[in-house]
């Protein structure tokens, strides 16, 4: 990963090494989960959509990156309007829904040309970003 | 437990408005919603000094709305409150003047919708909890992500769900206050502009300006103002609801089930003996997943019964004859109370070349973003 620094470190990282000292599998997301059972994505301190507990009874729990794909689009129109949190993107781009095996579905661009088949093998990838500081970001992409 | 809207007084829609709704253009909002309002007090045959309390549904105004609008009308001093409730905004202004005709606080109550395309702030995206890339999914993917999982749980082709589109701009070919008033071909929609993943450019509503005003009366303000109860429009059911945990994604539909069936029992009515229904198709794909949550058919089945009819005017049941929000348009605070006035012209037999053969029960539909759900039903008097 080099020098290249995380364009959202609070919502996802490499996963914890290995024996080796590599990364053992793809990028975490950095969830929570309740006292009461439920996982959620991301880690928030505010409270439990499920039964509303909060502070210590929320803790961080990483989430593998390995899904499997519920649904994709490429999306052909987007109005450019970067802002904090919202990057300036340039349509064409591909987007998906992504149902974790670790629980929590999550909606987020894909690393594809194209929309791949629902039902696919996903796993998060960190790839350069462009502009003028290239940073990483997480995009989900079929396991090849 | 707590009472249903029809375990008080009754409340009757007696007068319905619009001002078309169109691109946006230089009218100030004020001459959008006078003009819907005073046809609506003249469908009623009042004046608006016997208007007991003013909603106003507006999501895109700004603060305040209401009073340099109505005190056009003669400032009589009455109530007024504005209620923004996104794309439900006007659904959620009815029910609740609905709910003060029915308690006995008004006996005549004014629900307008009306607005002005402008930008959107929303709530949402400022709670300090950062997003992968929210702002890359906006409604129109949200919709397309769920075209998509549906054509591929169904085996239905992207072709097929169209047909909502081509019904919709049928019907709102004959609707003199729809934003788009033009028959399109299948070729057309398809052909057109590509948006997001299969949807393209006509199966998205437009979101111009325009405006829809309600007048709902209690039995005793009808008689009281010599109102004309043949042409009165019984309310029999009003629910709402608001997203659950775990719904992500589907939350539209899972709330619209559940609202739906609520109504229905209100109303003591079976999902099959809806006449007219007017819902939340601001994509083609919503008015499949929403017809199948009410339980007009199985999933997966709505796509046969739209290819056979069932849902045009004089099918099984007339699905958004108003031309919907794909057609009749989506300006944010009129799309409620616009839906509330399609039934009412449809129960009274007043529709015209849109008319559903003996339409008797009628049920409007919406979602806002949140989600939050509304439904609405309604018998002729």
């Amino acid at each position: 990963m080099g020098a290249l620094t995380l364009l959202k470190p609070d919502l996802y990282g490499p996963a914890a090494a290995d024996a080796g000292g590599n990364p053992a599998g793809p990028p975490v997301l950095h969830g929570g989960e309740c006292r009461c059972g439920a996982v959620f994505f991301p880690l928030q301190p505010y409270g439990c959509e499920v039964c509303g507990r909060h502070g210590d009874d929320l803790r961080p729990r990483a989430l593998a990156g390995r899904g499997a794909l519920i649904a994709a689009a490429v999306v052909h129109i987007h109005q450019n309007r970067p802002g904090p949190g919202a990057p300036a993107r340039q349509a064409p781009f591909v987007v998906g829904s992504i149902a974790l095996d670790d629980g929590p579905v999550v909606r987020t661009l894909l690393d594809a040309a194209e929309a791949p088949e629902p039902g696919a093998r996903m796993e998060a990838r960190l790839v350069e970003t462009g502009g003028e500081t290239p940073t990483l970001d997480l995009r989900f992409a079929p396991v090849a | 437990m707590p009472r249903k809207l029809t375990d008080n007084r009754a409340v009757y829609v007696v007068g319905v408005g619009w001002h078309r709704y169109q691109p946006a253009s230089e009218t100030p909002y004020v001459m959008l919603g006078i003009p819907a309002i005073r046809m609506a007090l003249e469908d009623a045959g009042i004046g608006f000094d016997a208007v007991d309390s003013a909603y106003v549904g507006a999501a895109l105004l700004g603060m305040a709305a209401g009073r340099p609008m109505l005190r056009h009308l003669g400032a009589s001093g009455l109530p007024l409150v504005h209620i923004e409730n996104a794309s439900a905004s006007g659904s959620a202004a009815f029910r609740h003047a609905c709910i003060e005709v029915a308690a006995g606080m008004a006996d005549v109550s004014l629900v307008v919708g009306v607005d002005k395309p402008a930008p959107v702030r929303r709530a949402g995206t400022e709670t300090g909890i950062p997003s992968l890339a929210d702002d890359a999914i906006v409604p129109f993917t949200h919709f397309a992500l769920l075209t998509n999982e549906y054509a591929h749980r169904h085996g239905v082709s992207p072709e097929d769900v169209a047909l909502v589109a081509v019904k919709n701009h049928r019907n709102g070919s004959l609707n003199p206050h729809a934003h788009r008033q033009k028959e399109r071909s299948l070729d057309e929609i398809l052909g057109g502009k590509r948006v997001s993943g299969s949807l393209t450019a006509l199966q998205c509503c437009p979101v111009g300006e325009g405006a829809a005003a309600a007048i709902v009366a209690s039995e005793e303000g009808i008689r009281r103002l010599g109102i004309d109860m043949s042409r009165a429009v019984r309310v029999t059911a009003s629910a709402a609801s608001s997203e659950k945990a775990g719904q992500f994604g589907g939350a539209d539909a899972a709330i619209t089930g559940d609202t739906m069936k609520a109504a229905l029992a209100q109303a003591g009515r079976k999902a099959t003996e809806v006449d007219v229904l007017e819902l939340h198709d601001a994509f083609t794909i919503e008015e499949l997943h929403y017809v199948e949550a009410m339980g007009v058919c199985a999933p997966g089945q709505a796509i046969h019964l739209l290819k056979e009819g069932a849902f045009d005017i004089g099918g099984q049941v007339a699905v958004s004859p108003s031309g919907g929000l794909i057609a009749m348009g989506h300006p944010i605070g009129p799309t409620g109370v616009g839906q509330v006035g399609e039934i009412a012209m449809q129960l009274r037999g007043e529709a015209g070349p849109r008319q559903h053969r003996d339409a008797k029960v009628g049920m409007a539909h919406m979602v806002g973003v949140g989600a939050v759900c509304y439904v609405h039903m309604f018998e002729r008097a």
